[in-house]
């Protein structure tokens, strides 16, 4: 047995990279407006 | 009493009391139908959220789960994606000229009133259908939580819904929606460190987990094309399904739309975390329960002490109200405004519209659980039926709506042959095709095709229809 390994952490960290990016999409996008 | 029932008592007061008060606060339609357009990023993130947190995400996400492991899980980076191409692509120009229904927008962009009845016929008929599932789900846990009859349950979840959609509309769905997230919140943070505490931590619960199902963490529990189609049905329904595009509506500008929907996607992929955790915990402390949708009810009773299961339930219970009450204000639109007023009966006077607009809730509202009573579809697994709603709504509704307002060459005649093709097309797989593939990619594809082919081979639409979403056409100019 070797552990949930990527398959269970890489979805949290997966998430956590779309919410980053979507924040500094935003932040950029009001600040050219 | 016992505090189960306090608890469900004291939260249906919570949501009619915020009946009452939209009440007073809806002078007109478009308070009605969405809020006045002049929602903030909070409220509207809120609804949005609330709204896409459905029995199928805490029911329906762990019964899966429990069946099928965690690679489902994975189905879940397409929700935030879909949000992010909505607020980038689409919101720009479809939040131009606010209608107070999809199938408005329709008839504006597709010039006319036929194109706009049939997208409200589909909206009606997928509306009633989801409802459906959801009802279903509301029975549950009245049987749970009261130990009444599931028939009783579903009538009196109803009952309750129309209660304070037909008297408030979307300001009192908004504010409810609200509620009930931060019921939803409390009780998967309640509900989560209950549950590993049950099994000695996470670290445990992953070992458990493996221990008994040693696929669980691996990607061979469900095929890949499964999983990338449930992953794409989830995207094409983020980005199209009317009532979250209702809600581009009711938000106050774009700069509100961006925050708010940064706001859902952040609940929403926390929730759902959170419930893909507990559902691993149910794994453990129920492996063989007859269905996955049980699973969540046997935590709010079996692992939770009675109050914070409670909490649970009525967590449950929100999630389930927060979306089929936006269900019921499109669907009751659809029929209400798009399809009476605008197809059956022009000339109804102003006053006797909101008359009218709450007749068409209360309609659509009682159809699914007389469906249900006479024994029409029942049985399925809550999260399929969801992701049939979603498929069926994507293949409608992406290309007229996307395409829509960025291709300037799509035409009246290939949006309708993109909804009814795309319909029919998810229906025939859902039938008949590779249950390995999900329906939607056939309806898309389907859709996608008619779309482009019959725009090209039929005349341009006219400059008014376009002028509303493109900066340099001007409406008088000819076609």
């Amino acid at each position: 047995m070797t552990g949930p390994g990527v398959i269970f952490w890489g979805l949290f960290v997966a998430c956590a990279v779309i919410l980053v990016a979507y924040t500094v999409w935003m932040i950029r996008t009001e600040r050219d407006e | 009493m016992t505090p189960q029932t306090w608890i469900f008592l004291g939260y249906f007061a919570v949501v009619f009391g915020i009946g009452w008060y939209s009440l007073r606060a809806t002078r007109n339609e478009s308070d009605y139908w969405i809020a006045g357009g002049q929602l903030g990023w909070f409220t509207g993130g809120a609804t949005m959220a609330a709204t896409h947190t459905s029995a199928g995400t805490f029911m329906g996400v762990i019964g899966v789960m429990y069946t099928a492991g965690w690679s489902f899980g994975w189905v879940l980076v397409s929700i935030p994606l879909a949000y992010w191409f909505m607020v980038a692509v689409l919101a720009p120009r479809f939040t131009r000229q606010k209608e107070l229904t999809i199938p408005a927008f329709i008839e504006t962009r597709y010039y006319g009133k036929g194109i706009r009845g049939l997208a409200a016929g589909i909206i009606l008929i997928a509306a009633i259908v989801y409802i459906q599932a959801q009802i279903v789900a509301g029975g549950l846990i009245a049987n749970t939580v009261f130990g009444i009859p599931t028939t009783w349950g579903m009538i009196g979840f109803t009952a309750i819904l129309l209660a304070y959609t037909v008297i408030g509309g979307m300001v009192a769905v908004v504010y409810t929606d609200a509620f009930q997230l931060v019921v939803m919140t409390l009780g998967a943070l309640f509900a989560v460190p209950l549950a590993l505490r049950q099994v000695d931590g996470l670290g445990a619960l992953l070992y458990l987990v493996e221990s008994a199902h040693p696929l669980v963490f691996t990607w061979e529990t469900m095929p890949a094309a499964l999983l990338f189609t449930m992953g794409l049905s989830f995207f094409l329904g983020g980005i199209a399904t009317p009532e979250k595009l209702i809600r581009l509506y009711a938000m106050k500008d774009m700069k509100t739309i961006r925050r708010g929907v940064l706001f859902a996607i952040v609940m929403i992929l926390a929730l759902n975390l959170l419930v893909m955790v507990l559902a691993l915990s149910t794994i453990v402390l129920f492996p063989s329960l007859p269905t996955g949708d049980l699973a969540m009810p046997m935590i709010a009773t079996a692992v939770l002490p009675a109050t914070l299961g409670a909490i649970m339930l009525a967590a449950l219970t929100s999630a389930m109200m927060s979306t089929v009450d936006s269900l019921l204000i499109v669907a009751g639109s659809a029929l209400s405004v798009d399809i009476y007023q605008n197809l059956i009966h022009p000339e109804v006077s102003p006053k006797r519209r909101m008359w009218v607009d709450r007749i068409g809730i209360l309609v659509v509202g009682s159809t699914p659980v007389a469906l249900l009573l006479s024994g029409v579809g029942e049985g399925d697994l809550v999260q399929f039926i969801v992701l049939l709603f979603t498929a069926l709504m994507a293949a409608a509704f992406v290309l007229p709506v996307v395409g829509g307002v960025v291709w300037r060459r799509a035409t009246r005649e290939g949006a309708a042959a993109a909804m009814v093709g795309g319909v029919t097309a998810t229906f025939a797989w859902e039938a008949w095709g590779a249950p390995s593939v999900e329906p939607v990619l056939c309806g898309f594809l389907a859709s996608a095709a008619l779309f482009v082919g019959v725009s090209l081979v039929t005349p341009p639409p006219p400059a008014r229809a376009l002028a509303p979403y493109f900066d340099d056409v001007n409406p008088a100019d000819p076609a």
